[in-house]
């Protein structure tokens, strides 16, 4: 956020997020996936790439307790995972 | 003798004035009588010259009163030449500044329109460009269905949190940055404690730098622009769902762009306050 007045300049402009906010998770149930994603991209150099099943869990976590909107898995980006097919591959 | 009045005379006293300034005075009462608008009824073109010069007295009411008859209503504008082909032409002028004000007046108020249509204009060019990082029209969910990730462009987000300073809120990213690919979804973690022993309610929104990158920067789901309430010694994870839009990686501009920090500053909202979420909508 800067304070910077300079008019001329373009500024940010801050979007709403496409399914709105998250609801907090006041009791911790989903605090366990939460912790293996971290977990796992502790251990993978903070690859995204190669934790995307533990986020799914996540996810799939916060739509049973009904913490997030019920979406089809394909929606959320995760359409490879969820044909049993996992890409994990990347080039770095 | 009459009060103050005001000579009729004096703009078509020019007329002959010009003419006349170096003759004699009754001459310029020859030249000035052409010059008199014709119609004008009165007691004869010879008083009227002398009423001109300021030797006319005025005679008394009740003479006036037999002499004059009530005055017409003033005519309607001719044209001030008794020649015909002047007059046509006088004519033809006169038209053609009717035109030509028409055509100005039509101007300005299409300058008029134009300017109040500008905003909307505007708008709807900076959502098909893309221009300044405005929200980009045609970011639907069947998008992320089909969206392929480039997988040889790697970008690192690292996160950054703030915290208003009336806001007594422990906030902070839970992972410094992350290694991500456009077109590929990803999940980040804030955590945020409430230390105090009351009840908070707090509301943030996010910046991403550099700002062009911020419009390939897309939110699926988050926990900004809505109030989020912490009970007294509550912690809780607050996670962020985003992808980077695949034609990040066409863009010429953001060829050079390795690194994107999304950076969140919560701020304490009152109770009952109703903030303005950004939007078009």
């Amino acid at each position: 956020m800067s304070t910077a007045m300079n008019f001329g300049s373009k500024t940010f402009q801050p979007r709403p997020p496409d399914k709105g906010s998250f609801p907090l998770d006041h009791f911790g149930e989903c605090k366990s996936f939460k912790e293996k994603f971290m977990k796992c991209l502790r251990d993978n150099k903070f690859e995204n790439a190669l934790c995307r099943k533990e986020s799914k869990a996540y996810l799939e976590c916060r739509m049973e307790r009904q913490l997030m909107a019920q979406e089809p898995l394909e929606k959320l980006g995760f359409g490879d995972l969820t044909d049993g097919k996992p890409k994990a591959e990347t080039n770095s | 003798m009459g009060g103050l009045w005001r000579p009729p005379w004096r703009p078509v006293a020019f007329c002959g004035w010009r003419w006349s300034h170096r003759g004699s005075a009754a001459r310029a009462a020859e030249r000035v009588v052409p010059c008199l608008r014709p119609g004008r009824s009165g007691t004869g073109g010879a008083e009227r010259a002398l009423r001109r010069l300021g030797t006319w007295r005025r005679p008394s009411p009740a003479s006036e009163l037999a002499l004059q008859p009530p005055p017409p209503p003033p005519p309607p504008r001719r044209p001030k030449s008794t020649n015909p082909f002047t007059r046509a032409q006088e004519e033809d002028w006169r038209r053609r500044n009717k035109t030509v004000l028409t055509y100005v007046a039509a101007a300005a108020v299409g300058m008029l329109g134009a300017s109040y249509a500008a905003v909307p204009l505007y708008r709807l060019y900076c959502q098909t460009t893309g221009l300044g990082g405005s929200a980009v029209a045609g970011h639907a969910s069947d998008q992320i269905e089909n969206m392929v990730p480039v997988k040889d462009r790697i970008i690192k987000v690292t996160f950054n949190a703030d915290v208003h300073a009336s806001l007594q809120w422990n906030f902070r990213p839970q992972q410094t940055e992350i290694y991500v690919v456009p077109g590929e979804t990803a999940l980040a973690f804030y955590k945020a404690k409430n230390p105090t022993d009351k009840p908070v309610i707090g509301i943030s929104t996010y910046n991403v730098v550099p700002f062009e990158a911020g419009q390939y920067f897309n939110k699926i789901q988050c926990f900004c622009f809505e109030e989020q309430r912490l009970n007294p010694q509550e912690e809780v994870d607050m996670p962020v769902f985003f992808y980077i839009d695949p034609e990040f990686a066409e863009d010429p501009r953001m060829v050079n762009v390795d690194l994107i920090t999304l950076s969140y500053t919560f701020f304490e909202a009152k109770e009952g306050q109703q903030l303005p979420v950004p939007g078009y909508h």
